[in-house]
């Protein structure tokens, strides 16, 4: 079982994880969840865990966003949506991305993008802690699993 | 000089706002000339609809000096505070004002709003830029030549988004053109109208990395708006809770740039004492990141465990070891985007990278160095909390004004209720000084190297754009 070194003394240990690259973008919250996934991502590279997170989108296979859409943002995601190559999954973590949070829409946002587009994956939490977002990534493996198997 | 300035200042029309009054055409033009030569530092600019308000610190004071707006707009304060620059630019895209003198070019209107400006009581629909504003090379970028590179807003990192144009006639960076407003969300209009408690769940999340000066700038602003004195439990708490904000920021701030210079015993060792610290937080009150804990809950404990403190203090002895070691961390960003004593004075930015550059010549070097000093004094200030007294407010007309330190430099909070709610806001962070002095920060800078010195300042999008 894989340890998952950061979190806690003890470590937590981890069920198997797949292999996947996750581009994340930061489309207009406080970045508090980005800072939750910056802690995911450095005990996931630090236990040689298979899921990375991406400088491009263009070798990516999940696009993860935080924080509301703003209008600024908008095209930003659009753009890195269509450089992503093949099979290809939207995930939403955190209240801004899943329904706009607090920062729902007015002149400088549209809001949450779990509301407007068919997402595989979405985490609500203002943030959500490290451990939590891992549970929902590796649920959203297993279901995935389950239905290709 | 100062003296005279402050004196102009003070002799317009007092305000409800402690420090604040309202000067004449005349006397605002005066207050520009005086500035020329005085040493009153500007810490922020912005306006209401109805008056356009310069915040200078002089001495230990604040100062506020506020001119009614005729439409036609209100001389610029930039020709003798670069600084001012960003914020004139900030009200013309937020209220249509103008700055007689100034740039009025926009800094956070991208040409998507569907409205502008969209602070006035009737902004005008827009048909919004389906391409957005079009990206035009500032006269600096044109004349760099050789090649224009970008950096964000996506670059698939864990921070708020922004854009720079950088042009690289060579190996260096020559020109910058930083393009803001990717993050903005329009705080200033979400919180007009709300009650302060509302109020203060959004303030909490302007900027995650300083939430909790955020919290406490704004409940300083709420007591001398009410006229009622912060509990000393609540001043507690904000010592507290600011140290271990600080903390987890400096640390966060190490572990990355440890990371980006290949230093991978600091990064582990940073981001495992930064786990320590969120998990810490979560104990002492329900959250990793600390939102929503000032006014603290009654039952706030006002210590951190002596243990906890204990293994903190020997992983900061460490990274410290590790930090000056041969061919350490100080070796490698020696030299490297270089913010002096005297651009940090010119540009109004203060805080950590002020006191960095005071340190040698204000390099990632000093930078890192001084944060690392910061954490050992806040590890001191957990373990030997200073006696808390209640703080006084000053005012209570319905209008007032607080600042906190945070992370990356002081953080300032402006509001005017009226029948108990925020009829106006404003927020000064530290983060839109850096932004505004970026070119000059990353010029001679290798393109590889912009992320390191990004990440060393602690600049953040989300905090500049609001
Ligand atoms: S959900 Fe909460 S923590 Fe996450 S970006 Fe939005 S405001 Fe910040």
């Amino acid at each position: 079982m894989a340890q998952l070194h950061l979190f806690g003394p003890e470590g937590t240990p981890l069920p198997r994880l797949e292999a996947l690259d996750i581009f994340h973008i930061e489309s207009g919250g406080c970045t508090g969840c980005a800072l939750e996934l910056a802690s995911l991502s450095r005990a996931l590279l630090a236990g040689s865990h298979p899921i990375r997170f991406v400088p491009t989108p263009r070798q990516a296979g999940m696009l993860l966003l935080t924080g509301s859409l703003t209008a600024g943002m908008a095209p930003v995601v659009e753009l890195a949506w269509q450089a992503m190559p093949g099979p290809r999954v939207l995930a939403v973590i955190g209240d801004c991305a899943v329904d706009g949070g607090l920062f729902g829409g007015n002149y400088a946002v549209l809001g949450g993008v779990g509301e407007r587009a068919r997402t595989s994956m979405a985490l609500p939490g203002c943030p959500p802690a490290p451990d939590e977002i891992l549970a929902a990534l590796v649920r959203w493996q297993a279901s995935v699993r389950g239905t290709s198997g | 000089m100062s003296a005279k300035v402050a004196a102009l200042i003070r002799q317009g029309a007092p305000t409800s706002c402690a420090g604040r009054f309202v000067l004449d055409a005349d006397a605002w033009r005066a207050m520009i000339a005086g500035l020329h030569n005085a040493d009153l530092p500007l810490l922020g600019l912005w306006a209401d609809g109805v008056q356009v308000h310069a915040l200078f610190r002089y001495g230990q004071t604040a100062l506020v000096a506020s001119v009614v707006t005729p439409p036609e707009g209100y001389p610029a304060l930039s020709p003798v505070r670069i600084g001012a620059g960003a914020p004139e630019r900030i009200i013309h895209d937020l209220w249509g004002i103008p700055a007689i003198g100034g740039r009025r070019d926009p800094w956070l209107d991208q040409g998507r709003w569907p409205v502008a400006p969209p602070l006035v009581a009737h902004p005008a629909p827009m048909p919004g830029l389906p391409e957005g504003r079009e990206f035009i090379d500032g006269p600096a970028v044109m004349q760099a030549g050789g090649t224009v590179l970008g950096y964000g807003p996506a670059e698939g990192n864990f921070r708020a988004p922004f854009h720079l144009r950088l042009g690289l006639p060579g190996e260096r960076i020559e020109a910058v053109q930083p393009c803001m407003g990717y993050a903005h969300r329009g705080l200033a209009a979400r919180l007009r109208g709300l009650a302060p408690q509302q109020a203060a769940r959004l303030v909490a999340r302007i900027d995650a990395t300083a939430t909790v000066a955020h919290q406490l700038a704004f409940a300083r602003a709420l007591h001398n708006a009410t006229g009622t004195a912060m509990p000393a439990q609540d001043v507690a708490a904000g010592v507290m809770l600011g140290a271990m904000e600080r903390i987890a920021t400096h640390l966060d701030v190490l572990a990355q740039a440890s990371a980006m210079l290949g230093d991978g015993r600091s990064a582990t060792l940073a981001a495992t004492m930064l786990e320590q610290v969120r998990q810490t937080c979560r104990e002492l009150c329900g959250r990793r990141l600390l939102f929503d804990v000032i006014p603290p809950a009654a039952t706030f404990p006002v210590c951190v465990e002596g243990t906890q403190l204990a293994a903190l203090a020997a992983g900061h002895a460490s990274l410290h070891r590790l930090f000056w070691r041969p061919r350490g961390l100080a070796a490698q960003a020696r030299g490297k985007g270089v913010l002096s004593a005297t651009m940090a004075a010119r540009w109004g930015i203060m805080g950590c990278n002020a006191r960095a550059a005071d340190k040698g010549p204000g390099d990632i070097t000093d930078r890192l160095d001084a944060r690392l000093s910061e954490i050992g004094d806040s590890l001191c200030a957990l373990a030997t909390p200073p006696e808390a007294s209640v703080m006084e407010a000053e005012g209570g007309g319905g209008e007032g004004l607080g600042w906190a330190e945070g992370p990356a430099g002081p953080i300032w909070h402006w509001l005017r209720l009226e029948a108990g709610h925020v009829a106006a806001w404003w927020c000064g962070d530290p983060s839109l000084a850096l932004a505004q002095a970026l070119p000059v920060i990353l010029s001679g800078a290798a393109y590889e190297d912009v992320d390191l010195i990004v990440v060393s300042l602690g600049l953040s999008a989300t905090g500049a754009d609001l």
